[in-house]
């Protein structure tokens, strides 16, 4: 019978393993807390400071809330050469919040990110998991009307 | 510092193999796991470096210590460059000292602040890099981060405004204290080093210690000074 939960082996497994089990829990929670980056601090034996920059560094991690559907448009260099500012102004227009917020009604959140591999036929943005390239101020109103 | 216990902690074989390289035309030997930084300070050459320090493993984040290695497509950093046999490299030459006076620039350009206002101006490794490499006023325009002073902590005020990002108090609390308090959040232009959740500095998470304090190449971590304690007797009002 074993009487320590957690072996060191384990551990270092785990901290291995970090960007799976931010990933897992912010899956399962939305956003990764400061309650719940404390507790994976403590099971995985890393610091909360660790976890922290780790959840900071990634896009898809958020250590904030979250609406309902996440829009993310891309900033990098290729989009930008295409007109990518007109889209994201445009996407703050319709939506009524500048990027890094969310709406009041909890329906979007709007982030810029880097690179999301679709410089082929940018500019491009992300809404939850959907792709939407070769985008024009025009068409933002009509995709932002399937996502409730 | 002892080599078999750096070497152990690069998880490294211990089995020491005579390699020459040629270090700016002269031919000299090392052993293996030995970075190039280890054999030209052991041949008497100085490769400035910022975020190196002996203490604890190779960080290779500030980049002032590149060094030109023949066939390879870039400089390379030359305190965690491991060296290999019949490696041919130039520490001092046109293409390096270029390119280590630009990296220095970007340093300077990110780092807040004018010398004459800080206290530790004289003990400052960037400005001591700055000077040696001959290199002034950053040109490049980049927009200045500011934050406020944490001075909560009775142990550690810090600076961030100051700080250049080179890891070093990170990798001191780490594996000098070995009780990791830092570590880098943000991305980009945003990166700062962080505590716990981005929280000030305070004494509950870092205690009575302070080792991280010499490491800082800037001013950007500094002992606590109350100016009013340090005279006895009644405060002076001076008046005209």
């Amino acid at each position: 019978m074993n009487n320590h939960p957690q072996q060191p082996s384990n551990r270092s497994e785990d901290r291995q393993n970090l960007l799976l089990l931010l990933k897992d829990a912010q899956r399962r929670s939305g956003y990764l807390s400061d309650q719940l980056m404390r507790e994976l601090a403590e099971s995985v034996g890393v610091t909360c400071s660790e976890i922290y920059g780790v959840g900071t560094f990634y896009s898809f991690l958020s250590t904030r809330p979250q609406g309902r559907n996440i829009i993310r448009a891309c900033k990098s260099l290729p989009c930008c050469l295409k007109d990518s500012h007109l889209v994201i102004s445009s996407i703050e227009g319709a939506i009524g919040i500048r990027a890094g917020e969310i709406t009041p009604d909890g329906r979007f959140s709007f982030e810029l990110v880097n690179c999301i591999g679709a410089c082929d036929s940018a500019p491009a943005i992300l809404v939850n998991n959907d792709l939407y390239t070769e985008l024009t101020p025009r068409k933002i109103s009509q995709i932002l009307k399937e996502y409730d | 510092m002892d080599l078999t216990t750096e070497m152990n902690k690069r998880n490294m074989p211990c089995i020491m193999v005579d390699i020459a390289v040629t270090i700016n035309g002269s031919t000299v030997s090392g052993q293996s796991g030995m970075t190039i930084l280890e054999v030209a300070r052991e041949n008497g050459i100085d490769i400035p470096t910022l975020c190196h320090r002996t203490e604890f493993t190779p960080i290779g984040a500030c980049r002032v210590c590149v060094v030109e290695v023949e066939g390879s497509r870039t400089l390379v950093g030359s305190c965690h460059t491991p060296i290999t046999e019949g490696m041919v490299i130039h520490t001092h030459s046109p293409k390096v000292l270029e390119t280590r006076r630009t990296i220095v620039e970007l340093l300077l350009a990110s780092h807040s602040g004018t010398c004459y206002m800080c206290d530790k101006a004289n003990i400052c490794e960037l400005r001591a890099i700055a000077a040696d490499l001959d290199v002034g006023f950053p040109e490049f325009q980049v927009r200045r981060r500011y934050y406020p002073i944490e001075d909560d902590s009775p142990y550690i005020v810090r600076d961030l405004t100051k700080c250049i990002l080179c890891r070093r108090c990170v990798w001191a609390c780490r594996e000098v204290a070995k009780k990791d308090v830092f570590a880098i959040g943000y991305r980009g232009f945003d990166s700062k080093v962080v505590v716990d959740s981005d929280q000030p500095l305070n004494k509950e998470v870092c205690r009575d210690c302070g080792i991280c304090i010499p490491f800082c190449p800037t001013g950007a971590l500094g002992k606590p000074r109350k100016i009013a304690e340090e005279k006895e007797g009644q405060l002076l009002i001076v008046k005209g």
